[in-house]
């Protein structure tokens, strides 16, 4: 069973969120990147971009497929993980921790009522697989 | 269940690809059944993945000077060269039960309904278990030369390339089969260039469909047989249909993008939103 880190909010599309007052982490979800398989490429939005909530904040490339990812909350990107420009593997083998993609400031915290706790994420990820 | 197809019809790059993905934003923006499509390319053409770079991919001076277009896709995967295939396409939104949620399963079902197709032409093709690789001198860059796990081989040769593209509600993925295959020709319009032994290795790694079967056949015929693919593997009703008025006004607006080189050479596009 995978283990999902329990301070986390997680998204339906799979992406997890780490706040830090007004600063939220966002990065994909293990069950995310072992679904994408190996990742090739990432394209990051600029410093400063206004990214809405349910609006790409970030390309991915996969050996499988692209996937545009959306943002579960609204705000401005300020820092996009440079490190995943050294080496790309970091996404796969550690999404939650040293893979994470972006911070955004955020601006409407109430956003953050939609998101899942790691239970709920868990059932949601179960159900998904049952329909699989 | 019914679902619509559009049946084949040749169409330049920049139209195919944004045919493509008019029916894909109108397919998530309004939670329709699945389409499935069938194409073909005139001119010939080249199209690149999303993230590839297209002066390291393709020849570009020998495909102007050939009349063949440059086309960058939405979806991932290598460069393919676009001349004597049927490409399809299939765009569902994720309401649709028949396919599961994962990239895999969906690449899956929908090679089980080509090859159920291809096995009316008496082709026996097999789902590939993993992925297989060739040296990097090889023709690594070229989509026929790679299959991935789930994709169609013919005895151990590739004979269905595919690609995928998932946004937050949905997936589009197209792919090539090849009617008659040419290395010499595709390979002329690709990088990095080719000595005889790739070629040949080349030739031998992939497979065309009018190399397969005792007679010739033609891309309608091979369309006939693929819709019936999709109708045994899915137990769904496919009815011919055309694009809808607003798939039409999206289409004109796309192929402004993929005609436009800041596109193609850069990827440099508007933010893809979904529209609720």
């Amino acid at each position: 069973m995978k283990i999902f880190p329990e301070d986390f909010l997680y998204s339906r599309e799979h992406i997890w969120l780490r706040l830090d007052g007004d600063m939220a982490t966002l990065g994909i979800t293990d069950y995310a990147q072992e679904s994408l398989g190996e990742i090739l490429s990432v394209e990051f939005p600029e410093i400063d971009t206004y990214v809405e909530r349910d609006e790409t904040f970030c390309s991915m490339e996969s050996t499988k497929a692209v996937i545009d990812l959306v943002s579960p909350v609204s705000g401005t990107i300020v820092s996009v993980n440079e490190d995943i420009n050294d080496d790309i593997g970091i996404i796969n083998s550690d999404p939650h921790d040293i893979g994470w993609l972006v911070v955004i400031e955020m601006d409407d915290m109430e956003q953050l009522d939609d998101l899942l706790d790691a239970t709920g994420y868990h059932d949601f990820i179960m159900q998904e697989e049952e329909r699989g | 269940m019914v679902w619509r197809v559009l049946d084949f019809q040749r169409y330049n790059a920049f139209e195919n690809m944004a045919i493509d993905e008019a029916i894909f934003r109108e397919t998530i923006n309004q939670k329709k059944p699945p389409t499935i499509r069938f194409y073909g390319w005139q001119p010939a053409a080249v199209s690149i993945g999303y993230f590839q770079d297209i002066e390291k991919e393709v020849n570009i001076e020998k495909c102007r000077a050939n009349g063949v277009d440059i086309v960058r896709r939405i979806s991932g995967g290598k460069a393919v060269a676009h001349c004597d295939e049927v490409t399809y396409s299939v765009a569902a939104c994720d309401a649709e039960e028949l396919f599961p949620a994962d990239i895999l399963g969906t690449y899956k079902i929908i090679s089980q309904c080509i090859a159920r197709g291809l096995a009316y032409l008496g082709i026996q093709a097999a789902l590939a278990e993993t992925g297989r690789n060739l040296d990097e001198a090889d023709c690594k860059s070229c989509c026929f030369s790679v299959p991935s796990r789930n994709e169609l081989l013919v005895s151990k040769r590739k004979i269905c390339g595919s690609a995928q593209f998932r946004a937050n509600s949905g997936f589009l993925q197209h792919g090539s089969l090849l009617m008659n295959f040419d290395p010499l020709k595709s390979g002329a319009y690709l990088l990095p260039g080719r000595t005889s032994v790739q070629l040949q290795k080349l030739k031998e790694s992939v497979a065309a469909i009018n190399e397969e079967v005792a007679r010739t056949v033609d891309e309608m015929e091979v369309c006939a047989l693929l819709k019936k693919g999709f109708t045994d593997v899915l137990n769904v009703r496919l009815e011919e249909d055309t694009l809808t008025t607003a798939e039409e006004d999206l289409r004109k607006e796309l192929i402004k993008k993929y005609s436009d080189a800041r596109w193609n050479m850069s990827r440099k596009r508007e933010p893809f939103k979904i529209d609720n």
